[in-house]
């Protein structure tokens, strides 16, 4: 070793915050995800946080949000980051208010980036992932058109970068009508794979590569 | 011939992200000295979604350090800020069709080829940059004030920047001369972008420069420089904060 040692002990860092990278997991938790499928739901959430933590990037890149949907719009858990997140335990109830619950997801993941362009906080483009087993139930048409439309535009500006993801007989034509990339479809109910999944495309986005379309690793579980 | 007042050391290497998927490093990088005891630096990041682009930059910073090398080995040094941007414009142009041409003989569209490309040339009295996209060039004066002569450009997004290939690179480069007598020079891409300056205005931190400019100026073996300046690159200290490929390259007036 020579005089001039080690330089990883010598040279400091210059402290910025870290670019954020937005991420909403919408969640449909109306009467026909009863049973089976919300308890898979909230042991998938745990496996995402549990997974996200093993990796010091996405710990100070990611942040979570957590919405339901079912006859009402909630928030469940505005944006922290992975070490923040407290998974919660979701029930199942009620109607699909699903374009409310879009418009929503949009209308969250604008307000963030601007509070960071507020603070000078770089950040990534936003996720949305709705999850859900059906579609628009209890929602006038205009409204759930309306969201529809308002996707749309924001993926042709690459505003969000939005996912449907189907679960047991959900209805995929119905989706793919409010999606415009294709919507996933899950093989029965594996939540857990499927959020395992989500973060590693989730530390893919954080690993910051320049992209045209973006890129994520092809699920195994599911078909598209 | 006599020696050249400057040492440099330079590293490009691999980030963990690329590591975990396989990917080779798409950083590259390329440095000569000049007639007149002058130095030529080229930096280049190839885009991640490039599926070849560790090739672009490597042949981006390749044309333009060499097309730069052609150029002063017989023509006396541009007379004033015109004609050193020119000089600039001249030298990238020449990687951009080089990047082009490749892609045309691969039978691939350009963009898989994409990568940033930075081009700076020092003398005893002024240093002249071409950045497009994002890394930067700090510079340290007489006085041992630095200065970052290029800002790290992003789009909306943080990963998001322009590339040599985009029909617009040039019209949109950033171009600096700055005049006075550098001492150091340091060029770097993107990954280190965030541990080296200030955001978001870009101001250069100087507990990360010292160091290693002291560093070059002390090391006088080539290769043991080299080894030292991967060995920080690839440091868990570094590691930690990105995860991005890392290109480094230190310049210091030794007299």
């Amino acid at each position: 070793m020579s005089e001039a040692s080690r330089l990883d002990e010598m040279v400091e860092f210059a402290e910025n915050p870290e670019p954020r990278c937005p991420c909403v997991l919408l969640l449909d938790t109306s009467s026909s995800m009863r049973g089976t499928p919300i308890a898979a739901l909230n042991g998938g959430l745990r496996a995402f946080r549990d997974d996200l933590m093993q990796d010091a990037l996405a710990l100070q890149r990611i942040e979570v949000a957590v919405v339901t949907f079912d006859s009402n719009v909630q928030l469940i858990q505005d944006f922290v980051t992975v070490d923040q997140f407290d998974p919660p335990i979701l029930t199942a109830q009620g109607y699909t208010h699903m374009g409310a619950a879009i418009h929503q997801a949009l209308d969250m993941v604008q307000a963030r980036k601007e509070q960071y362009r507020t603070n000078g906080v770089a950040y990534y483009r936003p996720w949305v992932f709705m999850m859900t087993d059906g579609e628009p139930q209890d929602e006038p048409n205009d409204v759930v058109e309306q969201a529809a439309q308002r996707l749309k535009a924001d993926e042709a500006q690459k505003r969000v970068a939005f996912f449907a993801v189907g679960v047991e007989k959900a209805n995929m034509a119905r989706l793919a009508t409010l999606s415009e990339r294709t919507p996933i479809k899950l093989k029965g109910l594996n939540f857990v794979d499927m959020f395992v999944w989500l973060s590693a495309s989730m530390q893919a986005v954080a690993q910051s590569q320049p992209d045209d379309q973006l890129a994520l690793p092809p699920p195994e579980w599911g078909t598209v | 011939m006599s020696v050249s007042r400057w040492h440099v050391a330079a590293a490009s290497v691999r980030g963990t992200s690329h590591e975990k998927t396989g990917q080779a490093c798409q950083d590259a990088h390329d440095w000569r000295i000049l007639p007149d005891d002058g130095l030529v630096v080229a930096v280049a990041d190839g885009a991640g979604s490039a599926t070849l682009g560790q090739i672009g930059a490597v042949l981006a910073s390749w044309t333009a350090a060499t097309t730069i090398c052609a150029r002063f080995s017989s023509s006396p040094w541009p007379r004033g800020d015109t004609e050193w941007g020119a000089c600039l414009t001249a030298a990238v142009e020449v990687a951009q069709a080089a990047v082009g041409a490749e892609a045309t003989a691969r039978q691939v569209m350009r963009r898989h080829l994409a990568t940033t490309l930075i081009l700076a040339v020092a003398t005893a009295e002024q240093v002249a940059v071409m950045q497009i996209g994002d890394g930067a060039v700090v510079v340290r004066d007489g006085e041992g004030n630095l200065v970052s002569l290029t800002a790290p450009l992003s789009g909306e997004y943080a990963n998001e920047t322009t590339f040599l290939i985009a029909p617009d690179a040039l019209a949109t480069a950033q171009v600096r001369v700055w005049h006075g007598q550098p001492t150091s020079l340091a060029a770097f891409t993107d990954g280190l972008q965030r541990l080296a300056l200030t955001m978001p205005a870009g101001t250069p931190y100087a507990p990360f420069f010292a160091p290693l400019f002291r560093f070059v100026a002390a090391e006088t073996h080539a290769r043991e420089a080299h080894e030292q300046i991967e060995a920080f690159l690839r440091s868990g200290r570094v590691t930690d904060r990105t995860d991005d490929d890392l290109t480094l390259v230190l310049a210091t007036v030794v007299s």
